[in-house]
């Protein structure tokens, strides 16, 4: 008789990981502090702890005492779908882990789980399985030409040759979101700060594909890691900045990760590097800006890595600028609803979240609800959108640029 | 009350009865144990590795991916000392603590009571098993005489705990409601332990409240059937049963905070 395969396999789920499931006492706090969980309307699969559960299952009636004895029993496929769909209801933010009892690095165990899934064929999500395809070809997820990277650059924006400072632009501020590029190059120039860029040898950090279990995938993610690390190598850089919290997470944690070895350079969020300088005195701004104003912490900025000061340091150091914090800030904060691939896969999850982020902001009278990523731009300016909320969302290093002095338009062609 | 008591001469039966108990919780319990870590060693041993090709999950690689992850440095930048989690996350329970104090308090007088009786437990054990090779010098009766008070304030101790934890899942609507059998079963097991401790404890030394009412005759004959009542089933219980029910958390709890220093 032929013995019974179990339903589902251990692959990329760590030793530790399998008993961390064993580890969760279900204690709720993870419950009633995830973003999608409340924004689905309380859907009891998008809930960590009940993920939490169901995998536990899932490993012991494959590998418990039971399976060992009278050997597995089966998984229906159906479940392994409809949990496939629950994972990807995750933003990645990272609150679960932050508040949970156990200590359980719960965003590690999603991600692990769902690249466990994929390699079984179940997922990822919707049109993402797209991702490594795309990406492996086109070196960026907007499907444009790599040699329109620098196209951006205006005649005023002075880029060096090779330089001690790389900016990382990332292809949504590269390709989409243009006045986060513009405020960044102009800044550092207007700074005196020489950088360079990789240009066409800038390829995508792999974030998207990283969150959303297809790290694996024909070695894409690894490639791209690599040829960037070459690329910064290349132009003699030790610096590295970025103005995005995905690309930034992506090179602090990832890269070293999927290469095995530690970054021959450092990685700076730009924010920290102004911190810096305005420390250092090396700031002489040009205009007030007289708002009041909070601050979104993007989780993979915040919580993943853990910079929640440098930004709040800038803009309290702005001219005019009246600082007011939300309710749910720092490790606590609230995710936007962008991240670990829900913009993409399922908009209106995403949307949700960011309804009840701009409630926050509302909250405190703002009059601009500022962050320091793209995505969280995006996401956030949508959930003001469809509330018809009057409240500006800008980036932090918009608001750095206008107290400068500088535009972050496209100059105008004569 | 939780200790192991009642042995006397004239219960030599039951003493054989107690080991032959223990014996069977420690081997169910052992082989829980090993079905637990070779399942947790079935997982791979970094970072988006695929399991070795081949190879069952082994107890060994649990241990070393286990003591890799506790050793290395964090690339997010948040670990703290081994020494640090271990006093203030694992015995002092912060992050409970820092989520909700009253649940921290009902967990920790779970923890502290059960702990401190497990071990008094343990002594008197010893104590009684020592006492008939070698003198002591002190008997087994004496050494219980001073367990008795220490062991009157941890039971209380863990009462209070049980109690409001039971209290919690029943009439707090949104924790009754969210509850599954996994948890029931562990509060309620916990539970009965906890009562009939003190109902053996009451019957034997006539506690007005904790006697159930019986007394003189009926309270002597009746003192040693509850004690060994309550001793097994705390050895079943709260041994063998460890490995396969949310008892579990007592081990990978403390495993899962400490890999990942101290949480996030
Ligand atoms: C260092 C070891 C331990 C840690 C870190 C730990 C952690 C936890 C946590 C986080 C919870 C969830 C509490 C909540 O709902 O907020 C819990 C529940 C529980 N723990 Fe522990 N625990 C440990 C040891 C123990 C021990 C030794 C016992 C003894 C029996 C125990 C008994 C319980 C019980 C009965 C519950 C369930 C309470 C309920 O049903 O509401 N724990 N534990
Ligand atoms: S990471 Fe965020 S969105 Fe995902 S399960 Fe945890 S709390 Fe929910
Ligand atoms: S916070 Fe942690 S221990 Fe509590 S239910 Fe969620 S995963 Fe489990
Ligand atoms: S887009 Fe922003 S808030 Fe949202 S997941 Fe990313 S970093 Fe978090």
């Amino acid at each position: 008789m032929a013995k019974k395969q179990p339903s589902i396999d251990t692959k990329n789920l760590t030793a530790v990981q399998l008993m961390e499931l064993d580890s969760c006492t279900r204690c709720g706090e993870c419950v009633k502090w995830c973003p999608t969980y409340a924004a689905s309307g309380q859907k009891p699969g998008l809930a960590p702890r009940d993920k939490i559960l169901r995998w536990r299952q899932f490993m012991n009636k494959s590998y418990g005492v039971k399976a060992k004895l009278f050997g597995p029993s089966e998984i229906p496929d159906a479940e392994l779908e409809e949990f496939k769909d629950d994972v990807h209801g995750c933003t990645t933010c990272g609150i679960c882990a932050t508040v949970c009892e156990s200590g359980i690095n719960t965003v590690e165990l999603w991600e692990s789980m769902r690249t466990n899934l994929v390699k079984k064929g179940i997922g990822p999500f919707g049109k993402q399985g797209m991702f490594p395809k795309l990406i492996g070809q086109y070196r960026n997820p907007y499907l444009l030409d790599q040699k329109a990277r620098l196209d951006w650059v205006p005649e005023d924006v002075k880029i060096a040759d090779k330089a001690n400072i790389v900016y990382f632009t990332g292809c949504t501020a590269g390709y989409k979101q243009l006045a986060l590029a513009f405020a960044t190059s102009r800044v550092l120039n207007k700074l005196g700060i020489e950088f360079t860029m990789l240009g066409e040898d800038e390829w995508c950090c792999g974030s998207a594909l990283i969150r959303t279990g297809q790290v694996h995938v024909d070695e894409v993610a690894r490639t791209l890691a690599k040829h960037n690390v070459e690329a910064i190598k290349a132009k003699g850089a030790t610096k590295v900045l970025y103005a995005c919290a995905g690309c930034f997470r992506a090179s602090k944690v990832d890269w070293p990760r999927l290469l095995g070895e530690e970054l021959p350079f450092e990685v700076i969020h730009i924010t920290e590097f102004l911190q810096d300088l305005i420390k250092k005195d090396k700031i002489k701004w040009e205009t007030s800006i007289d708002k009041t104003v909070t601050y979104h912490d993007p989780c993979h900025l915040g919580r993943h890595v853990g910079v929640y000061d440098a930004p709040r340091f800038v803009l309290e150091h702005i001219p005019g600028v009246k600082f007011v914090e939300m309710d749910r800030v720092k490790e606590f904060q609230r995710c936007c609803g962008a991240g670990g691939g829900v913009k993409a896969g399922i908009p209106d999850l995403a949307l949700g979240v960011a309804e009840s982020r701009v409630k926050d902001a509302l909250d405190t009278n703002a009059d601009i609800l500022s962050s320091a990523c793209p995505f969280c731009k995006r996401n956030l300016s949508d959930g003001r959108d469809s509330l018809k909320a009057d409240i500006e969302v800008e980036d932090v290093i918009v608001l750095v640029a206008q107290a400068l002095g500088l535009s972050v338009e496209e100059p105008k062609s004569e | 009350m939780a200790y192991f008591s009642g042995l006397s001469d004239a219960l030599r039966i039951t003493f054989v009865q107690m080991m032959i108990v223990s014996f069977i919780a420690m081997v169910i319990f052992v082989y829980g144990m090993i079905i637990n870590l070779q399942k947790w060693g079935a997982g791979v041993t970094g970072y988006a590795l695929e399991p070795e090709a081949g190879s069952k999950g082994s107890a060994i690689r649990f241990l070393k991916t286990w003591w890799k992850q506790v050793t290395e440095e964090s690339h997010h930048g948040h670990g703290k000392p081994i020494l640090e989690t271990l006093v203030l996350d694992i015995l002092f329970q912060r992050r409970i603590l820092l989520r909700s104090p009253v649940r921290w308090f009902m967990h920790f007088t779970i923890f502290a009571g059960w702990m401190t009786l497990f071990a008094m437990s343990g002594m008197m054990f010893a104590v009684e098993m020592t006492e008939r090779f070698i003198e002591l010098p002190f008997t087994a009766a004496q050494f219980r005489e001073v367990l008795q008070l220490p062991n009157d304030i941890f039971g209380y101790i863990l009462l209070i705990g049980v109690v409001i934890a039971l209290v919690r899942r029943l009439f707090v609507s949104e924790v009754r409601e969210a509850s599954i059998m996994y948890d029931w079963v562990l509060i309620g097991v916990v539970f009965i332990v906890t009562v009939s401790g003190f109902v053996a404890d009451g019957i034997r030394t006539g506690d007005i409240v904790w006697n159930i009412g019986m007394s003189g005759e009926t309270a002597m004959a009746y003192a040693p059937p509850a004690a060994l009542f309550h001793s097994v089933i705390s050895l079943l219980f709260c041994i063998a049963f460890i490995p396969y029910s949310k008892y579990i958390h007592i081990i990978a709890t403390p495993l899962a905070i400490l890999a990942n220093k101290g949480g996030e």
